[in-house]
């Protein structure tokens, strides 16, 4: 606790942000997003890539996932929206509970499901289409647009919500594919957002962009959180995990190891391999 | 292990005169590998274009005469055409098509984005692989076998199309389950994280995709389906009779669209005049008839080629 203390970035002296009080603020009425219960994972029926994972989720948070290459990050975010069950021969057991639903053992819609817990990939993956049908589609699909105007107000409202709008508002019939990578990813996070969910998951949406793209997403990913969503982030990158995170979590060989708020985490590493992770031993 | 037990000589770890020698050889190697591809593809371009240039010019004189293109053939004088041989040869294709096309693309569909993978699909895969280069003649008389006698339908259209199929099923499952298989997975997941199910996801997302390849794999397809002969001789048969294009009664064996009249098309058409055949103008109606089909060809390749660019623009907004 002593080194808490040494390291924390805030003089007890110095005036407290208004990040700070936010966040205090949202620390009495947390509302819980989505909790996993000893949640693991097989990959072809006998092969344990996931251990007994127990994690909780809240809505207006960032929550970090770190971790070595391999230890069961990217596992255990596509166990979130159930994305897992189009692997074939792979099981998820343990339990997650989403708005009272324990959406692994009961019978849920597992399209309602990934509408309401977007997903967001490592390589931008934008259709091979405009960048207006990227964001319509889905929503045609699922009827959520009234008419051809409230559709394009929610396709507005999307891309602003990524802040992607001022860059693309001239050229929405143009293919997706010719834009850069980070207004890719950014198309991928409105065209996720449009339907809007209450859960965004991120599955190191950063590892092909450079600095600058990936600021420009990491202030998205505050900025969508910060709308009461409960943003999920996988990264390899621990200073990312340290700028945009309200909590942290160490995965490693395939068990969650330690959980915390992000600042104790990498100021007050309880954990040997997460202290060794973190002075870069491995990973 | 020989060489580990006799020690190497240490080398010299940059010679200079080695590397110079060494970039020159390989650049030496390049410039004769370029030439001589260049001088193969050069070689098969020129065959290609001489064989065409030949088939049409030597049937320039017939294949443009409209009354060689809308007359009925001859049996035993000249100046016979081959108007029904040219509506009996599209007719075939397009209900070939209209057959074989939902067909190949549900099953394709099927098999890459539903079939589990176990040896039942495997097994399947395999099957269509044979299936697809089964020899045309080996579809011909099993058309014959199943259709015209066991079905009893005769030498007709019905049969003649439903071997065509039976040929050309195989053909473009494989080419539409290809152009499925190489749309990136990505693709499919983010159709699939969006809550989209499987089937809007290959509706909306996948096929506009392989939409090119696709198209590509339908020309190429009808244009074998367009010239075959082996497979028609004995289900569709060689006999011609004259079209009557203001019959609309479907049992008339002249009403065009009667699909169970006897149906001879282009390609049978110079297989038969060139085996049996006692024109006096054999030849020049053999060599028309060929520069007819080459040019049909031809032509349905551009045509199909530029609506598919067109569509797959529209499709995929580049
Ligand atoms: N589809 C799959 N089939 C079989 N095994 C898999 C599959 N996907 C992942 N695994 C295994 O599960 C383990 C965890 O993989 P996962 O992709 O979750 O790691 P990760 O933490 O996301 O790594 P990275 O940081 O490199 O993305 C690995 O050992 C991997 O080999
Ligand atoms: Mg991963």
């Amino acid at each position: 606790m002593e080194q808490t203390k040494v390291n924390a970035p805030d003089a007890p002296s110095a005036p407290v942000s208004s990040h700070t009080q936010v966040a205090a603020a949202r620390a009495v009425s947390k509302e819980v997003a989505i909790r996993s219960n000893g949640t693991g994972v097989f990959y072809n029926t006998d092969q344990q890539a996931l251990h007994d994972v127990s994690l909780t989720f809240h809505k207006g948070e960032v929550a970090a996932l770190i971790g070595p290459s391999g230890c069961g990050k990217s596992t255990f975010l596509r166990c979130l929206n159930l994305m897992n069950l189009e692997i074939p021969h792979c099981r998820i057991v343990g339990s997650i509970d989403y708005h009272g639903v324990d959406i692994v053992n009961e019978k849920i819609n597992l399209f309602d499901v990934r509408t309401s817990i977007g997903m967001v990939f490592q390589q931008p993956n934008p259709f091979r289409k405009s960048i207006y049908d990227n964001v319509a589609l889905a929503l045609t699909r699922h009827g959520m647009a009234a008419n051809s105007t409230n559709l394009d107000d929610q396709v507005e409202e999307a891309l602003r919500a990524a802040v992607l709008w001022d860059e693309v508002k001239d050229d929405l019939k143009k293919s997706a594919w010719a834009l850069s990578g980070g207004q890719q990813q950014r198309l991928c996070i409105a065209r996720t957002l449009a339907l809007h969910p209450d859960v965004l998951l991120m599955d190191e949406p950063c590892s092909a962009l450079d600095p600058i793209a990936t600021r420009a997403i990491e202030d998205t990913a505050r900025r969508i959180a910060d709308t009461g969503i409960c943003v999920i982030i996988v990264t390899h990158n621990m200073q990312q995990a340290a700028r945009v995170s309200d909590t942290t979590s160490f995965f490693y060989l395939g068990e969650m190891v330690e959980t915390g708020p992000t600042e104790r985490i990498f100021t007050a590493p309880e954990d040997e391999r997460l202290q060794a992770y973190i002075s870069g031993q491995f990973g | 292990m020989a060489n580990t037990a006799t020690p190497q000589p240490a080398p010299r770890l940059i010679d200079p005169d080695a590397v110079v020698a060494h970039v020159e050889k390989a650049r030496r190697q390049s410039k004769a590998a370029t030439v001589i591809l260049t001088a193969i593809a050069g070689a098969i371009c020129v065959l290609l274009a001489a064989i065409l240039v030949y088939i049409i010019s030597a049937g320039a004189s017939k294949a443009f005469d409209p009354a060689f293109l809308t007359s009925p053939p001859q049996q035993f004088k000249e100046g016979g055409g081959i108007g029904p041989e040219l509506f009996n040869s599209f007719y075939l294709l397009v209900l070939t098509l209209v057959i074989s096309i939902p067909l190949s693309l549900g099953a394709a569909i099927f098999l890459v984005e539903y079939a589990p993978d176990n040896w039942v699909t495997r097994a399947v895969k395999t099957a269509i692989e044979v299936l697809s280069s089964l020899p045309s003649i080996v579809v011909g008389l099993f058309g014959f076998l199943l259709f015209v006698l066991q079905m009893s339908w005769g030498f007709s259209i019905i049969s003649g199309a439903l071997a065509l199929t039976m040929f050309n099923i195989p053909i473009l499952l494989r080419v539409i389950q290809q152009a499925l298989e190489a749309v990136p997975t990505d693709q499919r997941d983010a159709g699939l994280a969006l809550g989209m199910t499987r089937w809007e996801t290959t509706v909306h997302i996948l096929l506009p995709c392989a939409m090119p390849a696709i198209i590509t794999g339908v020309i190429l397809s009808a244009g074998r389906v367009f010239g075959e002969a082996a497979a028609l001789i004995y289900t569709a048969g060689q006999s011609a009779p004259a079209l009557d294009f203001t019959s609309f009664d479907l049992t008339n064996p002249a009403c065009p669209w009667n699909i169970w009249r006897p149906a001879e098309t282009l390609a049978v058409h110079i297989w038969k005049i060139n085996s049996e055949g006692v024109v006096p103008d054999l030849t020049a109606v053999s060599d028309g008839t060929a520069a007819v089909l080459v040019i049909c060809i031809l032509a349905f390749n551009l045509i199909a080629r530029f609506a598919g660019r067109r569509l797959s623009k529209k499709l995929t907004a580049e």
